[in-house]
């Protein structure tokens, strides 16, 4: 197998561009014609107004956790621990207890996420076999006086709402 | 020492001193707000007093707060301590220091007695600048090797080696416009600049030296360590260079230092090169002999400059989404009323001018007054071509440094100097 090698064209060598001068006096032009076009008008700026003007979230986008419910309310999450198994950041502690119902075996009866650790990269969501936790919160900021508020629990993970409807989070686009 | 003596000597120091202290604020904000401007952004512009954001001046309040309550450390390797704590006042008084050669307005003759508008109101005019701004190396030197720290000495080095090489296009080009002035007074240099080329043309120095000054203005830009020529700095590729060991406000000096380097060569460059105080077709003693006609000038155009921008203020201090009660708005609304009270007082200072009348000691002074709103004004326009490059143009390798120093500017400032006597021996 040959490698591809592609020969870039080097630049800077004609007499006109190593005069330096008449270069940086064009570069000079572009640069002052974004100062004056927003100097003169500041509404041309290229910026979102954050925090009053907030970013569009897609339901790909990877925000805080949630864990799921089936549709009679029981929790999806049988602790099989495949997300803790394959966290990279080891943040996800999970224990599993006694069931109770039909449905399957086990239920977490704790399932802590130390939102610090988490690097956001969505493996767990992937791992999941029960489609029990998804990141589609559309959270995107997190904001606590303690360490120890960043360490979210089962009740919090199962309570957050998702904004977009399941064939939005299939389809990955509004 | 007449009273009169006294309060222009005070006026003087006191202009020399603070001026550059004061054109901080506004060169640290031209900065921030430029740049952001430049690369389509808007730069700070949320900090702020009662609502009142000043187009973003109130962060720099706020920035000088944060430095000052910082902690002040010494790290624990410094060996010499002292060395350590001169390195950012030597580069701060310096900075300051060389900026009193500097004539902010023309010659005032006040019952007869003639003052130089100066801070230290000396003949030595250009070598007093070059004598200091040279000095002012010796702090960076001095911090990068107090620093004891490989990144620091590194910076150090570099501005050792970057002063060698610049100190002497910059000396050369002075040279050349020596020849052509005739002095060494920048007093005398600007007043040079106020006679007309071919009756119509300000002869300024980049009018009868465009190459002179084009070497000038590289090697100033060199002597003030500002991009394409912060090597010394170089964050890229030595951390923060000569200051990485410093913090609060130690850092606060050779951060000031920097913009006070760049307000003083700005003003020695306006001063060499675009006529200092100069009004373009305006000489002092037209003033002095028509104070009616510019007072009336002046009374006309300042309501009408005053008009634009309060349209301007109006256009651009609203916010960019929807809100209910723009708070911007009323804030925009209270500039305008401060800028039309402003102009109303303006007024009737200049109606005070207009009774005084011609030829006394208020027209002189009135003149004076111009000259130094002038010479201010080209000086901010000079600091903004130092934003301006330095938001254009990335930064120059350590060998492209010396290569354009040692084998462009040198050959080209004596090859200046070569064709500047001659024109000027074959005219005379």
């Amino acid at each position: 197998m040959s490698i591809d090698i592609k020969t870039i064209e080097r630049k800077g060598d004609t007499p006109q561009e190593r005069v330096y001068l008449i270069e940086v006096f064009k570069g000079m032009a572009v640069t002052f014609g974004h100062f004056i076009r927003n100097f003169l008008d500041n509404s041309k700026l290229y910026i979102r107004h954050y925090p009053e003007v907030e970013p569009e979230i897609t339901p790909r986008w990877r925000g805080r956790h949630r864990l799921t419910r089936h549709e009679d309310g029981t929790v999806k999450c049988v602790a099989c621990f495949m997300c803790q198994t394959n966290c990279p950041a080891k943040c996800i502690m999970i224990e599993a207890g006694e069931r109770g119902d039909d449905r399957t075996e086990k239920l977490p009866i704790r399932f802590d996420i130390d939102l610090l650790e988490c690097i956001y990269c969505g493996y767990c969501v992937e791992a999941c076999p029960m489609d029990a936790i998804r990141m589609d919160t559309g959270i995107y900021t997190l904001t606590g006086t303690a360490r120890e508020s960043f360490v979210i629990g089962l009740e919090e993970l199962l309570r957050s709402e998702s904004p977009f409807t399941d064939e939005e989070y299939k389809k990955g686009s509004k | 020492m007449s009273l009169l003596d006294t309060v222009v000597t005070i006026f003087r120091v006191l202009f020399a001193a603070f001026i550059p202290v004061c054109f901080l604020a506004v060169l640290v904000w031209m900065e921030r707000r430029g740049c952001g401007f430049i690369q389509d952004r808007s730069g700070p512009n949320r900090a702020n007093i009662f609502g009142f954001r000043l187009a973003g001046i109130v962060q720099n309040l706020a920035d000088g707060l944060k430095l000052a309550f910082k902690e002040d450390v010494i790290p624990g390797h410094v060996k010499y301590k002292f060395y350590f704590v001169l390195a950012p006042v030597i580069v701060f008084t310096i900075a300051i220091v060389s900026f009193a050669a500097v004539p902010f307005a023309d010659a005032l003759i006040l019952e007869g007695k003639t003052y130089l508008m100066q801070g230290i109101p000396t003949d030595l005019g250009i070598l007093w600048f070059l004598a200091l701004v040279g000095f002012s190396v010796y702090g960076i030197i001095l911090a990068g090797w107090s620093s004891h720290n490989k990144y620091s000495m590194l910076g150090g080095l570099r501005a050792a080696a970057q002063v060698i090489s610049y100190e002497i296009p910059l000396g050369l080009a002075v040279i050349s416009l020596l020849i052509v002035y005739g002095t060494v007074n920048l007093t005398g240099i600007v007043q040079y600049q106020g006679q007309l080329l071919f009756g119509f043309i300000p002869m300024w120095g980049i009018v009868i030296q465009p190459l002179g000054a084009v070497i000038f203005i590289v090697a100033a830009f060199a002597e003030a360590n500002r991009i394409p020529f912060d090597l010394v700095e170089g964050e890229s590729e030595i951390v923060a260079g000569f200051h990485t060991e410093y913090s609060g406000m130690k850092f606060a000096m050779f951060f000031m230092g920097e913009y006070v380097a760049m307000f003083t060569s700005s003003a020695v460059i306006v001063t060499l090169f675009f006529g200092g105080f100069q009004i373009p077709w305006m000489s002092t003693a037209f003033m002095v002999e028509h104070t009616r006609l510019v007072v009336v000038l002046l009374m006309l155009l300042v309501p009408v400059f005053a008009y634009f921008f309060a349209g301007w203020i109006r256009k651009n201090n609203r916010s960019h989404f929807p809100r209910e009660n723009d708070p911007d708005l009323v804030e925009a609304k209270w500039y305008i009323r401060v800028l039309w009270v402003a102009v109303i007082l303006i007024e009737l200072v200049l109606l005070f001018f207009l009774i005084a009348g011609a030829g006394g000691a208020a027209a002189r002074i009135l003149a004076a007054s111009l000259q130094i709103t002038s010479f201010l004004v080209k000086v901010t326009f000079m600091c903004f071509v130092y934003v301006w490059v330095r938001w254009t143009l990335p930064r120059f390798r350590y060998d492209q440094l010396q290569k354009l120093g040692w084998q462009t500017l040198l050959p080209l400032s004596l090859l200046n100097i070569l064709i500047t006597s001659a024109v000027v021996v074959a005219l005379s």
